[in-house]
């Protein structure tokens, strides 16, 4: 197995944790982490695919991912912003829509 | 051998942890252990031979996304304890198979694209067949910067509309940020004072250094900016920035300052160069430093205000 392929199945499997953590944890600040950890196995199955050729790597899914960290930290500072201004307004740290 | 050895460790290390970030019961515990994450998966970049990737997560993904966490979870920390929740109303062996089913999915595209025959025309390959025509010698510094430069520019202008938007929704000063300010004072602990004296000047030196060599070796505007801004959580954090609700002249041109110069070069590519975000022939290096230069003013100060939660910072005379 190839370190591509290895790093692949990583990604799976980090990307399958944080989906289950996005549908069981309620908590408005873990489900962004849960989110974080989504975007990183994103990231982690687009570096592992630039090495698929062993000739060389390619740089343009550096880029992307480059790109994508910035625009992850812009979100989450969004999400954040968003979470503790709900907060302070209801006292919450769920949705409503996530009682029963 | 050992590199395999390495790989696993570092697959482990990060599963473990990831499992922990979801499921551990204790808030802090998660949110710590993101941070750590983030470093895990900085060397994972390394590993992948993507230094680049590895500078901005270590400064970006660890640093700042962690000292926002940190941050916000003091926030919720403030009215009562830790709120349980109800319980889960999705049942748990559901999840668990949504899971099994997105993790397979994910897994399973990488395993089929890593078995495909590498197709002989990619655009990596056209990158580095003309980096000699980009100005930089780094190919990841030519794609974000020449072959590929709107998404540069796009995500600029999403880091410049994350801090509006996270403006209009922000609270009041007392209660957005890392929480009231504090005034550097004299009591404050004696070794505050000369480490900031150390570390200010390092920092700057450092992030000038990975902004200028980002055009031949690992580095960049990204990186330059995440450093830039982390001096800026520090001084902020020991009451040598104060936050204001309003953004000054100078801080206002700092902000739109990135997006305003990248697209004007853009533009200006039109008439000049041959199509719009394109360069000028024999001018790319000095173009593409310029830009830069601008970009890492643009994305350190909106990071650095949405940490503060403020529209913008004084600086404060002890």
């Amino acid at each position: 197995m190839t370190q591509a392929a290895f790093f692949s199945l990583v990604a799976g499997a980090l990307s399958g944790i944080a989906i289950y953590g996005l549908i069981t944890q309620r908590h408005l600040l873990r489900r962004i982490l849960a989110v974080n950890v989504l975007g990183n196995s994103v990231f982690l199955l687009l570096v592992a695919l630039a090495r698929r050729d062993p000739d060389y790597v390619d740089p343009v899914p550096h880029a992307m991912v480059l790109t994508g960290i910035v625009i992850a930290v812009s979100a989450t500072a969004f999400a954040l912003v968003l979470a503790r201004r709900y907060y302070s307004e209801t006292g919450l740290t769920h949705l409503p829509e996530d009682e029963e | 051998m050992t590199e395999w050895a390495f790989d696993a460790l570092l697959a482990g290390g990060l599963l473990g942890l990831a499992w922990q970030i979801v499921a551990s019961r204790v808030l802090f515990r998660s949110v710590v252990l993101f941070i750590v994450f983030g470093l895990l998966m900085a060397v994972t970049w390394a590993r992948l031979h993507a230094p680049d990737l590895a500078l901005a997560e270590a400064a970006i993904g660890a640093g700042i996304t962690g000292a926002l966490l940190l941050s916000a979870y003091r926030a919720f920390l403030s009215r009562r304890g830790t709120d349980p929740g109800p319980p889960p109303v999705f049942p748990r062996w559901a999840a668990v198979g949504v899971a099994a089913l997105v993790g397979a999915l994910v897994g399973g595209i990488g395993w089929v694209v890593v078995g495909l025959e590498p197709p002989e025309q990619t655009a990596g390959r056209e990158a580095l067949a003309h980096l000699a025509i980009s100005g930089v010698e780094n190919p990841v510094t030519a794609v974000l910067l020449n072959f590929r430069s709107i998404d540069t520019l796009s995500e600029v202008v999403v880091l410049f509309v994350a801090f509006l938007a996270a403006r209009v929704v922000a609270q009041d000063l007392a209660h957005a940020g890392p929480g009231d300010w504090l005034r550097a004072s004299r009591n404050e602990p004696v070794l505050v004072q000369p480490l900031i004296a150390f570390i200010a000047p390092m920092t700057v030196l450092a992030a000038g250094y990975l902004l200028w060599s980002g055009e031949h070796q690992p580095g960049g505007a990204f990186q330059a900016g995440a450093v830039l801004a982390a001096l800026g959580v520090l001084l902020r954090l020991t009451g040598r920035l104060r936050p204001t609700s309003e953004p000054s002249l100078a801080e206002r041109l700092s902000l739109v300052g990135g997006v305003v110069l990248f697209s004007a070069i853009g533009l200006a590519g039109a008439g000049v160069a041959s199509a719009v975000l394109a360069y000028p022939e024999g001018w790319e290096y000095e173009l593409i430093l310029l830009v830069e230069t601008a970009l890492t003013i643009a994305i350190a100060l909106p990071l650095v205000l949405l940490f503060s939660g403020s529209g913008g910072l004084r600086r404060e005379v002890r």
